[in-house]
């Protein structure tokens, strides 16, 4: 094996899952604070993504293109929040099928708004070149912008009076009603700002990743399997699992078929949770 | 409160079945994706299949008579095209079927119309060995592109073939046939990789393709994965010393959603473009016209949709009757048909469609350029296999990979 | 009764009869197609079905439903392929063909799920990724079986339609016929799991959703049963599947997709969770709409209108059509909850009480002690139980007293065996067992009441006893006298047919008293028992304690150091995780010692 193939395996797996953990943060964020999955998940990415591309067709820079595709998933998010959300609190499963409804609703909107061919925006034609072998750039720039992602939440839980909040309603509800934290606007918040993170990853994904209405499937099966795996700790728990996942199965696919990689990826998932049926974080000491 | 509109619905549907017991005008049924996922193609289908019968009808109908079609939307759901097909006979009673975009709507129809026996018409590009009695095939078949396209490409590029497909049918009989025609060209597979349908990150294929160094690669990913390789590949910088050729980019307008400059230079073949440049398409394309805004440029699948309604009208004039016998021996009378696509031949044993094959260019303009035609182009694999006149009762779907 | 009261009992099985005469009937005069679609919605619902076996009533979303219904229709096409052309017949060959199948894989799923003790929503998420497992690998899947090819996303063809007859001429079913046959098959199906669900096994599979950690402490080996449960529910599916090949006489990787396992919580959901006739209903009202709406009613808008139905009924329909129909009917008819309001205190009777041990001793035997020696158990740096050594002897009661983190709760736990011990071991009379199951150690003679009252709220009081009672005695008859002398023991006959979730707190405390005693036990475990009682409440627990520890082992957890001054029997002081001191409450109670660590006083803390 050449070095130069094996640094690009590295390289380009460490992408892949940092593509991964892009498209996951969202809903950990949203699993982690509520104690709900949301099965839209992967159509607030493709809102998110459409959003972007209608911006750039009316002339917008694709980089101003982002913070409006976050903006327009947070307000719907937001929305859903309170109609549907609220109302199911404590369900897991029924939010589940509810939000798996919304999915289902948002899907053929989008058919019935863009149809199914949409000019994509392309990607910038930047790449590296180590040894024999040429990186296409864009993928690449995606592990720095996971790593800001994760920093980001990070710091909006830890270092944020909402964040604090959040937290506090989720690890000690009793407590933080006691002291006046109004766990629903907080949750309508957190929910929001899960939608916002899905938008965020539609939208600088979408040079990879055409917007197409069932753009959001592909990745949601992934993420959903991440988020639990990584189980309670999510934040962290998310990161080193969709490293381990998405990374292992990209190595897979670079050594074998990419077929072997997605089956590579369920087979983990299976097995992790038959090792840690409640979640590889489920004995962690920390919280986040 | 919910079970009243139900049967309302329940009895209106009674009615209407009443209704439909006694008919004297010819019926044709028509089940295409028009919602759901597969619409991109299905909407196109089902529009050309509308154009094409009343194209007939304004023209004074069939043996004097208007055709009546009775469409049904299969939501790109396959279950529905089980339940339509047998609407479509039981109900409807349908004198031919015009339907599926998937190999596998395509297969699950076949069980059924056998049982009916009626003329069932499947117009898709498709991998190719469907046979028996019942089924006309309009669209090409993977043998017939790719003996055009490989051997076309190998003079082009050189004789380093990378083939990537989708790990189902499609794909993997597809590959066999690169490595078929590879083979008598004195050409070499030096690398392939078979994908899942919900690959969207490219990344270690394209390093794969990399390591191995061809000259050229085929590839045969669908729908908005095939643009989302093409955008990662032509990113990583390697689109001007490797070539690209796909038997499939084009068939959903895939050069659409493509950017200007990762859809500049890639090879297409096609049984049919817009661009095709004879009178018969100008025609076809003005009638078009005046029906639906064109917005994006007509798709090979929308005129094997036309061509298998007018084959399927040629032979209902021949044999004097839409009976079923009559019109499949007329069917199998070596039939041609002057298409938008040129002239093309119903081959009499396979049920297949003789037709030009061309290659284009895609441009830096959501478009492409023909840049040469191959006439006339046989169905090799199928006509080498299936012969229904010497052998009417022959029920097969031929796969090379089974040879 | 009342007639309405009558039919009400029993409309699990009247109501389906009904329609599933009505069904033969119309079969006959629809027109052919509506009765081939009809078809497919019958299946459909029972694919549901099974669904409602583990889901409604077992309490696991399942989400492999779909997979079991994919892989018994393949498995039985296959076999029906190649066999029903020798014979005829592939009715005999692919539905037992499927249905088995379908039960082998989800045993051995289940056996993954329930043994690896999953956690609800991963339970879920891996039944899923089975699904999409079978989706991914299915699509290039190739496979000549026979006469049978399976290939790939081109899916399997040529598959048999319902062949009743012999012989190589035999016909397949006319769409009447299978529509018929595919009705008495699917009412067959529903009959006897109708059957198996109310009956005993449905009432121990009812309490493992309600409660599973007290089924479990009532000494049945809950696992087994779910996975029971869920190989029979895989049955349904693969039997579903089967008669799903013979109807469209194709299967194809599509029959894994996610939106087919997505569809098929919805039919259960319409119809109405946990009813088992429900998703029939679901199936055929989605079916049914879907049918119409496709047919181009409304421009096409199936799915769209599907995901704003799916919504609706989370938000406003929770329990589905029939679970909806059934609440108002139910709210017209006599409250059977209505004795709960009347009920006073309960005040039991010793000399019953008294009777009940007796008889329960010279059935399961005298009293065994529990012992601990040298029991050791951490949890990272916290180590909550440290070397205890201690033997719990019949005849007196013992307490078990500490300030609050001195392991006492830890070290019940690990008796019981919800932690498992890094060192030493626990011994009942003569058996270790340490290593043991906690169904296991019920069945040796523990019997457990935690602090929380633990009782299955939707079923009756006299139901929780029957339960408890059934776990020893496996007869239903002598369950039936066991629960109700313990009913009468307890005072609570007028509210015998009360759902137990309506009793009040300390109603509800002593219920789960009753069912510990239903179960014979030789060494009883009471964790807080007098917590949330009030002073005549207490009084009673004293004096049921006492007579109870005539004739069982008895071990009491306790903070209320003037109930455990009631008890007169032995008391252990644990502290920081270490046995600190023994001998009785008022020796003790003189010890200053023990009121340094009570007191939070330099010296021992």
């Amino acid at each position: 094996m050449d070095i130069d193939y094996l640094a690009t395996v590295i390289l380009s797996s460490l992408s892949s899952a940092s593509i991964l953990l892009i498209a996951t943060i969202g809903l950990a964020v949203v699993f982690g604070l509520m104690g709900v999955i949301n099965l839209a998940h992967g159509e607030f990415l493709m809102i998110g993504a459409y959003s972007a591309l209608t911006a750039t067709q009316m002339g917008v820079p694709f980089v101003l293109a982002i913070p409006i595709a976050v903006a327009v998933t947070m307000a719907i998010g937001a929305l859903v929040e309170v109609l549907i959300i609220k109302r199911l609190y404590g369900r897991i499963f029924d939010t589940m099928l509810a939000t798996w409804g919304i999915s289902i609703v948002f899907y053929q909107l989008a058919v019935m708004i863009f149809g199914t061919v949409t000019p994509g925006i392309g990607m910038p034609q930047s790449n590296i070149q180590i040894g024999d072998y040429s990186l296409a750039g864009y993928p690449l720039l995606m592990i720095g912008v996971a790593a800001l992602m994760g920093l980001f939440v990070y710091f909006l839980m830890t270092r944020t009076v909402y964040g604090m909040k959040a937290r506090a309603s989720i690890q000690q509800p009793e407590m933080a009603q006691a002291i006046g934290i109004e766990s629903t606007r907080v949750n309508t918040l957190t929910f929001s700002i899960g939608c916002g993170l899905a938008g965020f990853a539609g939208a600088v994904l979408l040079p990879i990743v055409p917007a197409t209405p069932s753009m959001g499937f592909s990745f949601v099966i992934k993420a959903f399997l991440t988020v639990v795996v990584a189980g309670p700790v999510t934040l962290t728990g998310s990161v080193l699992t969709a490293i381990g996942l998405g990374g292992g199965a990209s190595i897979t696919a670079s050594f074998l078929t990419s077929v072997a990689g997605d089956i590579f990826f369920f087979l983990i998932t299976a097995a992790l949770l038959w090792l840690y049926p409640l979640g590889i974080s489920a004995k962690w000491r920390r919280k986040l | 409160m919910k079970t009243l509109p139900f049967l309302r619905y329940g009895i209106a549907a009674i009615a209407l079945m009443a209704a439909h017991a006694t008919q004297a005008e010819t019926r044709i049924g028509a089940i295409f994706d028009v919602t759901g996922p597969l619409n991109i193609y299905g909407i196109e289908q089902q529009r050309a299949l509308e154009l094409a019968v009343d194209n007939i009808n304004e023209n004074g109908g069939l043996l004097g008579e208007p055709v009546k079609v009775v469409s049904y939307d299969a939501q790109s759901e396959l279950s529905k095209y089980t339940q339509f097909t047998h609407t479509a006979i039981l109900r409807d009673k349908v004198d031919a079927l015009f339907a599926g975009l998937t190999s596998s709507s395509r297969e699950a129809i076949r069980p059924i119309i056998r049982k009916a026996d009626i003329p069932y018409f499947y117009a898709s590009l498709y991998e190719g060995g469907a046979c028996d009695k019942q089924t006309f095939v309009t669209g090409t078949s993977a043998s017939q592109q790719l003996s055009v396209l490989i051997e076309w490409a190998v003079k082009e590029y050189g004789k380093r073939i990378y083939i990537m497909a989708p790990d189902y049918n499609f794909g993997t009989i597809s590959a066999h046939w690169v490595h078929e025609y590879a083979r008598s060209l004195g050409a070499q597979v030096v690398g392939q990789d078979f994908l899942a349908l919900t690959v969207t990150d490219f990344t270690p294929t394209i390093q794969k393709i990399q390591a191995s160094k061809p000259d050229f690669v085929v590839a045969l990913p669908v729908g908005s994965n095939q643009t989302g390789f093409l955008e990662q590949f032509s990113a990583a910088g390697l689109k001007d010393s490797i070539g690209i050729v796909s038997s499939n980019y084009g068939s959903g307008n895939q050069q659409v959603v493509v950017s200007p400059r990762a859809g500049d230079g890639i090879i297409s073949n096609q049984g049919y473009y817009m661009a095709v440049d004879n009178p018969t398409n100008r025609d076809f394309i003005e009638l078009w016209k005046q029906r639906h805004p064109i917005k994006a440029p007509l798709t090979s699948g929308a005129v094997a949709v036309w061509n298998a309604v007018n084959l399927w009208a040629k032979a209902v004039e021949k044999a004097g009757s839409a009976d079923s016998d009559a019109v499949i021996e007329a069917l199998e009378s070596g039939l041609t048909f002057e298409a938008p696509n040129g002239t093309v031949k119903l081959e009499p044993g396979s049920h297949h469609l003789r037709q030009n094959i061309y290659i284009a260019r895609g441009n830096d303009k959501h478009d492409f350029t023909i840049l040469e035609t191959f006439p006339s182009v046989a169905p090799f694999y199928e006509n080498e296999k299936c012969d229904l006149i010497a052998d009417p009762d022959l029920v097969e779907h031929f796969s090379p990979e089974a040879d | 009764m009342s007639y309405s009261n009558a039919i009400h009992h029993r409309a699990g099985t009247i109501f389906p009869f009904i329609a599933a005469i009505l069904a033969l009937g119309l079969a006959r005069i629809i027109d052919p197609y509506l009765a081939y679609v009809a078809t497919s919605w019958v299946i459909f619902g029972l694919l549901g079905l099974s669904l409602d076996v583990v889901w409604g009533r077992g309490g696991f979303l399942s989400l492999a439903q779909t997979a079991f219904y994919g892989l018994g229709g393949y498995f039985g096409s296959v076999v029906a392929i190649n066999l029903s052309a020798v014979t005829g017949h592939s009715l005999l060959w692919s539905l037992p063909a499927g249905a088995l199948f379908g039960a082998l894989i989800a045993g051995a799923l289940g056996w993954i799920i329930f043994y690896a003790r999953m956690g609800a929503l991963q339970s879920t998420i891996l039944s899923y990724t089975f699904t999409l497992l079978l989706w991914s690998v299915s699509q290039s899947f190739k496979l000549d079986a026979g006469s049978a090819v399976i290939g790939g996303d081109n899916g399997m063809s040529n598959i048999p339609g319902y062949i009743p007859g012999f012989g190589a001429g035999a016909e397949a079913l006319e769409p009447a016929g299978a529509l018929m046959f595919v009705v008495l098959v699917a009412a067959l199906a529903y009959f006897a799991t109708q059957r198996l669900m109310t009956g005993t096994f449905g009432k121990i599979i009812d309490s493992i959703r309600l409660d599973i950690e007290k089924t479990e402490l009532l000494g049945y080996d809950v696992r087994r049963y779910q996975v029971l449960n869920f190989a029979w529910s895989g049955l349904l599916a693969g039997l579903a599947g089967a008669l799903f090949g013979g109807w469209s006489n194709y299967l194809n990787p599509s029959i894994f997709s996610v939106q087919e396992a997505l569809l098929v919580p919805i039919y259960v959901l319409v119809g109405g969770l946990g009813t088992l006739a429900g998703p029939f209903v679901g199936a055929t009202l989605i079916g049914g709409l879907s049918f119409w709406l496709g047919g181009g009613a409304v421009g096409g808008q199936t799915t769209l209108i599907l995901g704003v139905v799916l919504i609706g009924l989370v938000l406003f329909l929770k329990k589905g059509v029939l679970g909806g129909l059934g609440d108002l009917w139910r709210s017209r008819l006599p409250d059977p909850n209505e004795a709960a309001r009347g009920a006073g205190a309960v005040s039991i009777d010793p000399d019953e009480l008294a009777d009940i041990l007796s008889e329960a001793e010279a059935q399961a035997g005298p009293a065994k002690s529990l012992r601990a020696e040298t029991l050791f158990k951490r949890f990272g740096g916290v180590i909550p139980v440290n070397e205890v050594s201690l033997a719990f002897i019949p005849g007196q009661p013992f307490s078990l007293i500490g300030p609050n983190g001195a392991g006492k709760s830890s070290f019940l736990k690990t008796c019981v065996g919800v932690y498992r011990p890094e060192g030493g071991r626990v011994l009942i009379g003569d058996r270790d067992v340490t290593r043991a199951p906690i169904f296991q150690r019920v069945r040796a003679g523990m019997g457990v009441k935690n602090q929380k009252p633990q009782v299955f709220g939707e079923l009756s009081v006299r139901e929780n006893l029957w339960v408890a009672a059934y776990s020893r005695v496996r007869h239903r008859q002598r369950a039936n006298g066991i629960a109700a002398r313990v009913l009468s023991m307890l005072g609570l006959e007028a509210q015998a047919e009360v759902r137990a979730s309506v009793l009040s707190h300390g109603q509800q405390q002593w219920l789960d008293i009753g069912m510990v005693l239903c179960l014979a036990p030789r060494v009883v475990l009471l964790d807080e028992p007098a917590a949330g009682m009030t002073k005549e409440e207490t009084r009673e627990l004293s004096t049921l304690v006492r007579i109870l520890a005539r004739f069982t082992t008895v071990i009491v957890v306790e903070h209320d150091m003037e109930f455990v001054r009631t008890l007169e029997g032995q008391v252990t002081v644990l502290h920081q995780g270490r046995l600190f001191a023994q001998g009785d409450i008022d020796t003790l109670r003189e010890d200053e010692r023990v009121l340094d660590i009570y007191l939070g006083r330099r010296e021992h803390v």
